[in-house]
């Protein structure tokens, strides 16, 4: 099915804050996935996203980011958690498209530096992706104390987390492979 | 619900699209509104994949204007 094209699987970093510790998880997770066969992937930065605040939803559509929605076979989402909820600029970037996201695969990396690992945040996020057409896979990477994980370069400390980012994409992948066909072959009756 | 039965054709390689989704979006543009679906209260988008080279697209489904139902249909504020 498709083997010659690589899937495409970008990583959406879901905050601006200075000194964000999700920055260390999101290239973590560029460099997951870059090793893997059949695989691009490439760090959308929310805070480099060029979106206007005096406006909202499709009307304020990058094209770059459209783009990349276009291409993408799935999404890993990065998301701390911010008072017990997302951020609300990736919120406000993940409106600005919606056609781009339909038959999709997400998968959600929650991060926090209390003990949950970011998971009321990817509670509340899921209705949203369902909404925006996404298809979410029942694997989340959770990073709990995230500021303990990570050194002062950005080198993982804990290497646990590995195996559990193994489980998350291997589920993600099958899921955007098994989304592709149905996007490319399987027609609404 | 008769969709819209013309093939979309793929822009980048000509191939007949795969239609595999239909998608109810909200007016937001008073132009918008006129093509709300009655029956759905909302307005219908279809998403067609292109299955040689995975082109995406989409095409409102119905393509052409609907008479705006009398009662109230559900909006996004």
């Amino acid at each position: 099915m498709d083997a010659g094209r690589p899937l495409f699987i970008p990583v959406l970093l879901g905050t601006s804050r200075q000194g964000r510790m999700s920055l260390p998880v999101a290239k973590l997770m560029v460099a997951e996935l870059s090793g893997r066969a059949g695989i691009e992937t490439e760090l959308i930065d929310v805070a480099r996203m060029p979106l206007p605040i005096d406006d909202a939803g499709e009307a304020i559509k990058d094209p770059t980011f459209s783009a990349q929605m276009n291409r993408a076979d799935a999404l890993v989402v990065v998301s701390p958690e911010y008072n017990h909820g997302y951020s609300g600029l990736l919120k406000h970037a993940l409106d600005s498209c919606l056609k781009e996201y339909i038959h999709k695969a997400v998968g959600i990396v929650g991060v926090s530096a209390g003990p949950f690992g970011g998971t009321r945040g990817i509670q509340d996020l899921l209705p949203v992706l369902r909404e925006l057409g996404l298809v979410t896979i029942f694997w989340d990477v959770n990073f709990s104390t995230v500021q303990s994980v990570f050194d002062e370069s950005g080198a993982l400390r804990d290497h646990a987390y590995l195996p559990r980012i193994d489980k998350f994409l291997k589920e993600l992948i099958w899921m955007a492979r098994t989304l592709r066909h149905g996007r490319e072959h399987v027609a609404l009756e | 619900m008769a969709a819209e039965t013309k093939p979309m054709i793929c822009p980048s390689c000509g191939v007949e699209m795969n239609r595999h989704a239909e998608k109810l979006v909200w007016p937001t543009a008073p132009a918008d509104r006129a093509l709300v679906d009655p029956l759905l209260g909302g307005i219908l988008e279809e998403l067609h994949t292109c299955p040689a080279c995975g082109t995406g697209g989409s095409r409102r489904g119905h393509g052409k204007a609907r008479p705006r139902p009398s009662r109230s249909h559900k909006r996004e504020p």
